[in-house]
């Protein structure tokens, strides 16, 4: 992947949250577009993530990137193009959480993270999600994709609720279902009538582009 | 008669000035940003001692005084019993004792062909029986789960196998406070009743506090078994990097912290509980986000901060040995085995848990539980140690024999053969043996005692009636929790085929 050596990538990958925040609002001062600072700053990230994929990083930088990635997009960007009214090309919605009676949301942040990066809208329903609330978010946002994880054996059969759920409530063919987390598999996921499972964020992002037949 | 295991502590990386820097960083933690609770139970309890709580926000901060005081009326010892008198064991100071396995397992290696599956109730009572049969394991947890039952009444199920097949110690999870009733009610049947139970504990509590630093409505199983009156132990994971500081001591400030709070719980609850010490560093591995179970730092931060503290606080501690990140039962899991299993010993720990436990966890082996049992074998005798006296000096024998003789015949050579370990399925047989016993590898071998034992082996059946109050304790509750829960009983894991993680 080329990438220009310029200050927003190497504060992303400094892992330097204060670095990352000082950049932004630099390149923002300097009359840069904001859209285009997004972009910059999901390149970085996606520029972690492969390396993570290639074993160079783990899965610490993974988070150590995301996370104040996400904060300068949330609080200096996203107020910015509200005011430019701009706003970045999404790949797709995405409602994300982890399910009900399991509180394991590191993996789910992760996901949701790449998923950004990616270039996805990420609509995060937290953590110990009932099954009706991934249902009831995907309606309201209109979303092209439901994502649950579980890190638990007792709470994985809330994924097949989700499932369930969705196709009683008329929206199977409206959204795609990924799953992920410790106990799931490839075959659970066929099992209870999911599209998809990633092992890790990396993969996720793969399967997720997959089924809406976006080019990587 | 009580069992005394083998005292050791010969291995001391930490000095009394270590543990009480983890103390008391422990205590600054617990003051100031205390713990997340949003069990309201648990935050009264706390509300009522007369600690910092926020309902609100679901915080409790614990002064340092309730914790020392509960930490003064923790008792040091503990007699855990079996339903057979003879399995009891005595927990305190560094007396060392391994048990099977742990919680349950999403996978059993299924003993016939080596596939992964899901495990069901039978291989529950299977493991339960082979946990029974093997000497050096002297409590019981779990390689297998009742993954066939709905999950809502799980550990009910896993409980009833449990006091079916085992005379030995029993200490396992049953998740929230009905659960915890329920069990406690089931194991007051088997010794006839509440009182006798109290006197005769024959199941000890486990249960994880949250990392970092959260109790969670499941917790408040640990209320029931100290009004109870029954041992509980509380195990906090915080791993190194993820839900502790990337620092083994870090971390096992995190974990002691947890613990802290859940004795001062317990003590709360009901003073003089008795309570097992598992302050616990768990290292991850970076690159898969897994708990690296056989990890070198994973040993040291499981067992040196467990017997540490534990002996600064005397109470009695639980540990890891004998698991491994292996998916088979191979050269990598005997190494990572002996390397945890033999910290944790020679650290002193009482309750040394997880034998037969691969992949962190994820798969149960009933093979690994026998190779670990012969390795549990070979490590209590080094903790044993070599005793020198004058009988071990032996020098009116060697006088005897002289230059040039042997010491076959010797009454002191037959008198003292013990000081010998004898393995029972590790290889010691010449080339020619090996070959004509048909090239076995350790762990067919394995496989063939795992059979072997579950062909002959049972523990003493239960009384019929007990075997039927049980079975309607479980029914019963299994009725009033597939209600409640959170899910429909139909989605239990027995819908699953027998599936493989993939590689």
């Amino acid at each position: 992947m080329f990438l220009p050596d310029d200050e927003i990538v190497n504060a992303v990958l400094s892992f330097d949250a204060d670095k990352v925040t000082e950049a932004t609002k630099k390149a923002l001062k300097e009359g840069q577009d904001p859209v285009k600072v997004v972009d910059q700053l999901t390149n970085a990230l996606r520029v972690v993530g492969k390396k993570f994929e290639e074993g160079e990083l783990f899965l610490m930088h993974l988070v150590a990137a995301a996370e104040p990635v996400q904060k300068v997009i949330k609080e200096i960007l996203e107020p910015e193009m509200l005011k430019n009214k701009t706003s970045r090309t999404s790949l797709g919605k995405v409602v994300l959480g982890t399910v009900a009676g399991d509180i394991h949301d590191i993996g789910k942040n992760i996901v949701g993270a790449m998923l950004f990066a990616a270039g996805f809208e990420v609509c995060d329903t937290g953590k110990d999600v009932p099954a009706e609330q991934f249902v009831s978010k995907a309606k309201e946002v209109n979303a092209n994709v439901v994502g649950a994880s579980a890190l638990l054996s007792t709470t994985l059969p809330i994924q097949r609720e989700i499932v369930e759920k969705i196709v009683a409530t008329g929206q199977r063919d409206k959204v795609k279902l990924i799953f992920g987390g410790a106990p799931a598999t490839d075959e659970w996921v066929k099992e209870i009538g999911g599209d998809g499972y990633g092992e890790n964020a990396i993969e996720a992002v793969n399967v997720t582009k997959k089924l809406l037949k976006i080019q990587s | 008669m009580v069992q005394r295991g083998p005292k050791s502590g010969h291995l001391r990386f930490l000095t009394n000035d270590h543990a009480r820097d983890i103390h008391v960083s422990s205590l600054e933690v617990l003051e100031s940003v205390g713990m997340h609770c949003p069990s309201a139970k648990i935050l009264e309890i706390f509300d009522r001692a007369g600690a910092a709580v926020d309902f609100k926000e679901r915080r409790v901060r614990i002064p340092q005084h309730l914790v020392e005081e509960s930490l003064k009326k923790a008792p040091k010892e503990i007699v855990f019993c079996g339903r057979n008198a003879k399995n009891d064991i005595l927990l305190e100071d560094s007396r060392v004792y391994f048990g099977m396995g742990g919680t349950p397992v999403p996978y059993i290696r299924d003993v016939e062909n080596g596939e992964m599956r899901r495990p069901t109730k039978e291989d529950m009572n299977q493991a339960t029986r082979l946990g029974d049969a093997l000497p050096n394991i002297k409590f019981i947890m779990t390689v297998a789960g009742a993954f066939d039952v709905p999950y809502e009444a799980e550990y009910l199920h896993e409980f009833e196998s449990l006091f079916n097949n085992t005379e030995k110690p029993i200490l396992y999870s049953c998740p929230g406070a009905y659960a915890a009733k329920k069990v406690l009610e089931m194991a007051a049947t088997v010794v006839g009743g509440m009182e006798e139970l109290k006197r005769k504990p024959i199941l000890a509590l486990y249960t994880e506090t949250v990392s970092p630093l959260s109790f969670s409505d499941v917790n408040e199983n640990m209320i029931e078994f100290a009004k109870a009156g029954i041992p509980v132990t509380n195990g906090p994971m915080p791993m190194c990097g993820a839900s502790g500081p990337m620092t083994l001591a870090g971390t096992a400030v995190v974990s002691n912290a947890e613990n802290l709070a859940a004795i001062t719980l317990c003590q709360l609850v009901n003073p003089h509980t008795p309570v097992v010490y598992t302050g616990w560093a768990c290292a991850i591995d970076p690159r898969t986000s897994r708990c690296a179970y056989g990890a070198p730092e994973f040993g040291m931060g499981t067992s040196i901060f467990n017997t540490t503290m534990g002996r600064y606080y005397d109470l009695p501690t639980y540990g890891f040995g004998g698991c491994s990140d292996s998916k088979l039962p191979d050269a990598q899991a005997g190494a990572e085995v002996m390397m945890n299993g033999m910290l944790a010993a020679l650290g002193g720990v009482n309750l040394i848990h997880d034998c037969g436990y691969l992949a962190g966890g994820s798969i149960g082996s009933m093979e690994m539980v026998v190779i670990c049992n012969e390795i549990a074998g070979m490590i209590l005798r080094i903790v044993k140690g070599v005793k020198v006296d004058e009988e071990t000096l032996a020098v009116d024998v060697i006088k005897n024999v002289g230059p040039g003789g042997h010491f076959m015949s010797q009454k002191h050579t037959l008198e003292h053969l013990k000081e010998l370990y004898l393995p029972v399925i590790f290889d010691k047989d010449s080339e020619e043996g090996w070959i004509k016993g048909g090239k076995k590898d350790v762990r067919d071998v394995a496989r063939l005692r795992v059979k072997e034992i579950l062909r002959e082996h049972s523990a003493e059946a239960l009384p019929r009636d007990i075997q039927e109050k049980l079975r309607q304790i479980v029914k019963e509750a299994e009725k009033e929790l597939v209600k409640t829960g959170s899910g429909s009983g139909q989605m239990s894991l027995h819908h699953l085929p027998p599936t493989r993680p993939k590689t």
